[in-house]
C-alpha cells in the first residue's frame, strides 16, 4: 500500500529506508491507522527522521493525497545548482564568467546573495526558455557597493591600497589553489582530522587500572595497591577565529570548519569566531559578522588554558594591525590597534597558534606576517602544518 | 501485545497538555514498540513527556541521563571490582567474594530490562554522548538484551519497556540509529497551545494575567539576537515568579515593566539586550 507515496518521498529527496516502510506497513496492518490523519502523523514519524524534511514531506502528502500541486521536482535542484555555481565563482571568477559568457567585472559587483540569485534567474530562463546569448548579460548596475569581502569588487571599501590592489593581490593567490603541495583541501580533511586526535586531554588521575592494581598487588604480596590512570573527563576547550572576510580565504573557511566541527567529539567545547583581515574590539559569532559581536575584551573571562587556533593569511596593508584606526571598516574604530588586541589574545591564552594558508616560502616577503609572526606561533595549514601546530598546542606551559 | 489486556492508550496527563498528533505517535510507537526520537528547541516539554505518559499510563519512569563521557555499559551494568577487591581482602561483608554476580549492579538500562513490570525508559539527551555510544544501543535496542560478560550471562527485557529519546540536536544522529526509531519534532507552541499549557499549570490563574503574560512572553521571544530564546520552561518559572511576588501588578505589565527578566534570559548577553528591548516594548 501507498508504494508510490514512498517513491515520491524518495524522489524529491527525503531519505526514506525500505525497513521503515515495511515498519508502516506493520502499524497500518495492526490497525492503528484509521484516518487520513492518522496517516498523516503515524507515517511522518515512522518514515521522515528530521525535522529538515518536514516541510517537504506535508508538500509531497498534500500532492499525493489532496492533489496539491507539487513544486516542479527542478526547483529543488535549481537551488543545489545555483549554490554550486556560486562555489565555482568563488574559487574561478574567470572560468565561469567565461562559461556563461558575461563579463567578469559585472559579475564582480554583485554580492553573494545577489550572485546566487543572478544564477538562480540565469538558470531558470535556461531551463524555461532558452533565450540564449542576449539574455545572460547581467543585470550589473543595481549592486552596491559590497561591503561583504566575498568578491574582488567589494574588498576595498574604507582604505586605500598601498602598493597594489586587492584584487590583483587576490588574483596572485589564486593560483595556488593549482599547485599539489598546496594547503588543506577538502580531500585531505581525514588525514588532517588523525593530526587533530594528537589534542589528547590530560586529565585527572581517578580511574583504575585494573590489570596494573592486580599486578602491583600481587608484587606487594597482596598488600592492595591501587594504580590509578588519567581519566578522559576533561577535555579540551578549542576557539577557532577564523579569517572569512578576505575573499582569498574562501577556499579554506569551510575546510577548516567541517575539519574542526568532525573533531568536535573530542572537545569539550568548540567556539566559532569570524574575523576579517585581523583582530580589533570584536569578534563575531556569525559568519557575515553582523549580528553576534563578542568582545574581545571579554575572552579574558574565558578558561586561559584554552587553546586559541586563528586561521588567516595574515596578509594586509601593515596599517591595518599597527593603526590605532586601522580597520577598513567604518564601524570598527575602536582606539587601540590590532597589534596590541592580537597581544593580549595572545597573553590570555599561552596555549595558541596561528594556522596561514599561504606557503611559508612566501611569509618573509609580507610585512604583516613578520608582525603577527612574533605575536604567534605561525603554522602552514597543511597537513604537516597542522600536525607541528597540535604539538606546540598540546605543549605542557 | 495480547487480547486480554486493551491496548493502553496515551491521551494526557495532569500537567502535561498533549497535542492530537504527539498523542497519535506516542501511541503508534508503544504499539509498534519502537523508540521515539524527540527533538526540539529546549524547554518545550521532550523530558516532561516520558513523565507524563509514566504518570497516566500508570508506569514506572527511569532515567537515563546521558552525559558525555558516558559508555554504554555504564547504563547497562557496573561490576564493581573495588569493593569486591577489599571485601576479599577484609572478609567482612556479608557478600560472597567468590560469586561475582554479587558485584554486578544494572545501570538504568540495565534497571528497566530486569523490572517485573512495563516501565517508561527516557534516554534524556542522547546527543550529549559519542556517536560510539548510539552505535553501540542500537543492538541492545533492537534485539532488547545484553550480555554481562564478567559472569557470562545474557540480561534479556522482561517487558519491553517504552523507550522515550531526546535530543537537543547539538550534533546529527547517526543514519543506522534514526532508522530504528520513530521521529517527532516537537514544534514551539502557538499561543494557544500555550494558553492551555499555562493553564493546566496554573488552573487559578487569572485571565488578565495569562493574557498579558503570554502577550509579553512571545514579544520577547522576538527580540533580535537573543541566543537562548525562553521556552515553555521559562514561562512558567517566570509565571510562578509574578505570582509569588506581592507587590506585583498586571499594570506593570501593561506599561512595559517586565519584573525578573532573569528568569526568562539566563545568559548575560541576553539578558542585557532583554533588558534594552523591554524599556522600548509596550504592550
Amino acid at each position: 500500500m501507498f508504494t508510490d507515496f514512498f517513491y515520491l518521498l524518495r524522489q524529491v529527496g527525503i531519505p526514506v529506508s525500505p525497513t521503515s516502510f515495511l515498519r508502516l506497513q506493520k502499524a497500518l496492518s495492526m490497525g492503528l491507522i484509521t484516518s487520513l490523519d492518522d496517516f498523516y502523523t503515524a507515517a511522518r514519524a515512522i518514515l521522515v527522521k528530521s525535522e529538515r524534511y518536514f516541510d517537504l514531506y506535508d508538500q509531497v502528502f498534500a500532492h499525493h493525497f489532496e492533489g496539491a500541486e507539487l513544486k516542479e521536482p527542478d526547483a529543488f535542484e535549481l537551488d543545489e545548482v545555483a549554490r554550486a555555481m556560486l562555489d565555482q565563482w568563488l574559487k574561478n571568477p574567470r572560468e565561469m564568467a567565461e562559461a556563461l559568457g558575461i563579463d567578469e567585472e559585472e559579475l564582480n559587483k554583485l554580492s553573494p546573495d545577489e550572485l546566487l540569485q543572478y544564477f538562480l534567474d540565469r538558470l531558470k530562463e535556461q531551463t524555461e526558455e532558452h533565450h540564449g546569448g542576449s539574455k545572460w548579460i547581467g543585470t550589473g548596475g543595481t549592486s552596491p557597493v559590497g561591503h561583504s569581502g566575498f568578491h574582488p569588487g567589494g574588498m576595498r571599501v574604507g582604505g586605500v591600497s598601498m602598493n597594489k590592489s586587492a584584487v590583483k593581490v587576490a588574483l596572485d593567490r589564486r593560483y595556488r589553489d593549482y599547485s599539489q603541495e598546496g594547503p588543506l583541501t577538502q580531500a585531505q580533511i581525514g588525514e588532517a582530522l588523525k593530526r587533530l586526535r594528537h589534542m589528547v586531554p590530560v586529565g585527572p588521575k581517578d580511574v583504575v587500572n585494573i590489570d596494573e592494581t592486580i599486578y602491583q598487588t600481587m608484587k606487594n604480596a597482596g598488600e592492595i595497591e591501587i594504580v590509578f590512570e588519567r581519566s578522559l573527563k576533561d577535555r579540551l576547550k578549542v576557539i577557532l577565529a577564523i579569517d572569512n572576510g578576505g575573499w582569498s580565504m574562501e577556499p579554506y573557511v569551510e575546510v577548516v570548519q567541517t575539519l574542526f566541527n568532525h573533531a568536535r567529539a573530542q572537545f569539550k567545547e568548540l567556539r566559532t569566531f569570524f574575523f576579517h583581515n585581523t583582530i580589533y574590539d570584536y569578534l563575531w559569532e556569525d559568519p557575515p559578522r553582523i549580528r553576534k559581536p563578542f568582545k574581545v575584551a571579554e575572552l579574558a573571562r574565558l578558561d586561559p588554558d584554552t587553546r586559541f587556533i586563528i586561521v588567516g593569511d595574515a596578509s594586509m596593508a601593515p596599517y591595518e594591525l599597527m593603526a590605532t584606526d586601522g580597520s577598513i571598516h567604518v564601524e570598527e574604530r575602536s582606539g587601540k590597534p590590532s597589534y596590541e588586541r592580537l597581544q593580549f589574545i595572545a597573553e590570555t591564552f599561552p596555549h595558541s597558534a596561528w594556522l596561514n594558508p599561504r606557503m611559508k616560502e612566501e611569509w618573509p616577503y609580507t610585512r604583516t606576517i613578520s608582525i603577527i609572526q612574533e605575536i604567534f606561533p605561525m603554522f602552514e595549514l597543511t597537513i604537516d602544518g597542522l600536525e607541528q601546530a597540535v604539538t606546540h598546542l598540546m605543549q605542557k606551559n | 501485545m495480547n487480547t486480554e489486556s486493551p491496548i493502553r492508550k496515551f491521551t494526557g496527563a495532569s500537567k502535561y497538555v498533549l497535542d492530537e498528533e504527539l498523542a497519535q505517535i506516542v501511541n503508534i510507537s508503544m504499539a509498534l514498540e519502537m523508540p521515539l526520537l524527540l527533538k526540539g528547541e529546549p524547554g518545550t516539554g521532550k523530558t516532561m513527556l516520558a513523565h507524563a505518559i509514566a504518570e497516566a499510563l500508570n508506569m514506572k519512569l527511569i532515567v537515563l541521563n546521558v552525559k558525555s563521557s558516558m559508555k554504554l555499559v555504564d547504563a547497562l551494568y557496573q561490576y564493581d571490582t573495588l569493593t569486591r577487591l577489599n571485601d576479599s581482602r577484609f572478609g567482612d561483608s556479608t557478600r560472597d567474594v567468590s560469586r561475582i554476580e554479587d558485584y554486578i549492579r544494572m545501570g538504568k538500562i540495565g534497571q528497566a530490562f530486569v523490572s517485573d513490570e512495563r516501565v517508561v525508559l527516557l534516554i534524556d539527551e542522547i546527543d550529549k554522548a559519542d556517536t560510539d555510544f548510539q552505535d553501540d544501543m542500537l543492538d541492545v535496542l533492537d534485539q532488547m538484551e545484553f550480555d554481562i560478560i564478567e559472569i557470562d550471562k545474557t540480561v534479556k527485557a522482561k517487558y519491553r519497556p517504552v523507550i522515550i529519546i531526546t535530543s537537543n540536536a547539538k550534533k546529527d544522529l547517526s543514519d543506522p540509529f534514526l532508522g530504528r526509531c520513530n521521529f517527532h519534532h516537537i514544534a514551539f507552541p502557538e499561543p494557544k497551545m500555550m494558553r492551555k499549557i499555562i493553564e493546566a499549570h496554573f488552573p487559578d490563574i487569572s485571565k488578565d494575567l495569562l493574557e498579558h503574560t503570554i502577550r509579553a512572553f512571545y514579544r520577547m521571544r522576538e527580540f533580535r539576537g537573543i541566543e537562548k530564546k525562553p521556552a515553555t520552561r521559562e514561562l512558567i518559572n517566570w509565571i510562578r515568579a509574578l505570582k509569588a511576588d506581592p507587590d506585583f501588578r498586571i499594570k506593570d505589565l501593561i506599561k512595559g515593566e517586565i519584573p525578573y527578566l532573569g528568569v526568562l534570559f539566563k545568559k548575560s548577553p541576553d539578558y542585557t539586550i532583554a533588558r534594552n528591548a523591554v524599556s522600548r516594548m509596550r504592550i
